[in-house]
């Protein structure tokens, strides 16, 4: 205790710098798809690297909040308040930002090339847009199949899940809100399997529907809000859920009032 | 024994891990132990529910497998586990019991949407349930090991 009291109370400029750094990572990792509990790992480390005393973290999916203090009576307290909006799911980001926090604090990484290596990690595109296409029409056609599609009808759902996230990654370039995002996209692709249908094209529309819908899934929302109940952090976990309900709301109605439609006007029996 | 039947699923699941992999942008050198991890967690629940077995506990075993699997590659290729269990567990997710919710939502049966729609909660919540348990019991395993090796 004495040698802490020895210390000086203040904290340095480094170590504000520090904070910025611990923040950012969070940010980016929060953003892409990590678990609370993984954030307020990541930023605790950071700053404990930086011999910070004092260490306090909040984070939620839609902010985090750091405190730092140079511990003592009278000494600095900072705070950084970042508010997030926005998230993807980027593996190649969280497996970086897991190296960067590693190397971090095992080597002697100063503060400025760390926050450099961060924003490295932040520009790096994902797959090109070809590559991500191929992706949604194997899930779309794979899922078809293992929903008693025949081959004809995998075709028909390769075709019309990459038109589908042809049009979710056009709605991601103007921010469009992830509700009408799923909305139209999942109705696109039922309008574009009746279509098929009805055309004989292919004899089972239904399967294609789920085929697509596989693609825009709130897989990873519901794991994470799960993970987050589980590990006591209730604030994010509630709001995961809340994002994968209404993502999954988005998709089941996209779909259902284009059948609904559908049938109205006498296209198809349900 | 390997058999056909047991083959089928788990190129069923590994090509639809695979596309995962590429939306969620795995790493290139680990796609292929991702899409594998997804392959193996799928035939695992195709080969539970084949013979009419309950489908949330299907999701949670197979769920659980993938946990292990994410784990133990995570620990051999130095990486985060969630890079391989989340485009693991994605052919595991309920897309089809949400459509089949949905459907019968439009045709204004509601006890049948009720139960598939539980159904299709159930099974989500198994499989977030399953990764959470293997990750604890992995926890507790190595807390053990290093008390021993401490000692």
């Amino acid at each position: 205790m004495d040698d802490q009291n020895k210390k000086p109370r203040t904290i340095s400029n480094m170590q504000k710098r520090a904070l910025i750094l611990a923040v950012r990572a969070g940010e980016l990792m929060m953003k892409n798809g990590a678990e609370v509990y993984r954030v307020e790992d990541t930023i605790t480390r950071i700053c404990r690297a930086c011999h910070i005393p004092y260490v306090e973290v909040f984070a939620t999916t839609t902010g985090v909040f750091v405190t730092i203090g140079s511990g003592g009576e009278g000494g600095d307290v900072y705070t950084y308040i970042k508010s997030l909006d926005g998230r993807t799911t980027d593996l190649k980001k969280i497996s970086d930002l897991n190296k960067f926090s590693r190397e971090f604090t095992d080597t002697d990484l100063s503060v400025e090339s760390g926050i450099k290596r961060l924003s490295e990690i932040d520009n790096a595109k994902p797959y090109p847009l070809p590559i991500r296409l191929l992706g949604a029409g194997l899930v779309a056609s794979f899922f078809c199949g293992i929903f008693s599609g025949h081959i004809i009808d995998s075709l028909c759902s390769f075709i019309i899940g990459v038109a589908g996230y042809s049009l979710a990654s056009f709605l991601d370039r103007y921010d469009i809100n992830y509700f009408i995002r799923g909305f139209t996209c999942c109705g696109l692709t039922t309008f574009l399997a009746l279509l098929a249908d009805s055309s004989g094209a292919c004899s089972n529309y239904g399967a294609i529907v789920i085929g697509t819908i596989m693609i825009f899934v709130p897989g990873v929302a519901i794991t994470n809000s799960i993970r987050d109940f589980l590990s006591g952090d209730m604030l994010a976990g509630v709001a995961r859920m809340a994002e994968a309900l209404i993502i999954a709301v988005s998709l089941a109605t996209g779909a259902g009032i284009i059948i609904a439609a559908w049938n109205m006007i006498g296209g198809v029996a349900l | 024994m390997i058999t056909w039947e047991m083959i089928v699923p788990l190129i069923m699941g590994f090509a639809p891990t695979l596309g995962f992999c590429l939306l969620f942008h795995v790493p290139a050198n680990h796609i292929l132990p991702a899409a594998l991890i997804g392959g193996l967690g799928w035939a695992a629940y195709e080969l539970w529910t084949s013979t009419g077995n309950n489908k949330v506990i299907g999701c949670f075993l197979a769920a659980c497998l993938v946990g292990l699997l994410s784990d133990i590659s995570a620990r051999t290729l130095k990486e985060a586990s969630t890079v391989f269990s989340i485009p693991g567990i994605m052919p595991l997710v309920p897309g089809a019991g949400m459509y089949y919710t949905m459907l019968e939502l439009i045709k204004n049966d509601f006890s049948q949407a009720a139960a598939l729609g539980s159904e299709t909660l159930f099974m989500a919540g198994a499989i977030a349930l399953g990764l959470m348990v293997v990750g604890s019991v992995i926890r507790i395993i190595i807390s053990i090991k290093r008390k021993i090796y401490s000692t």
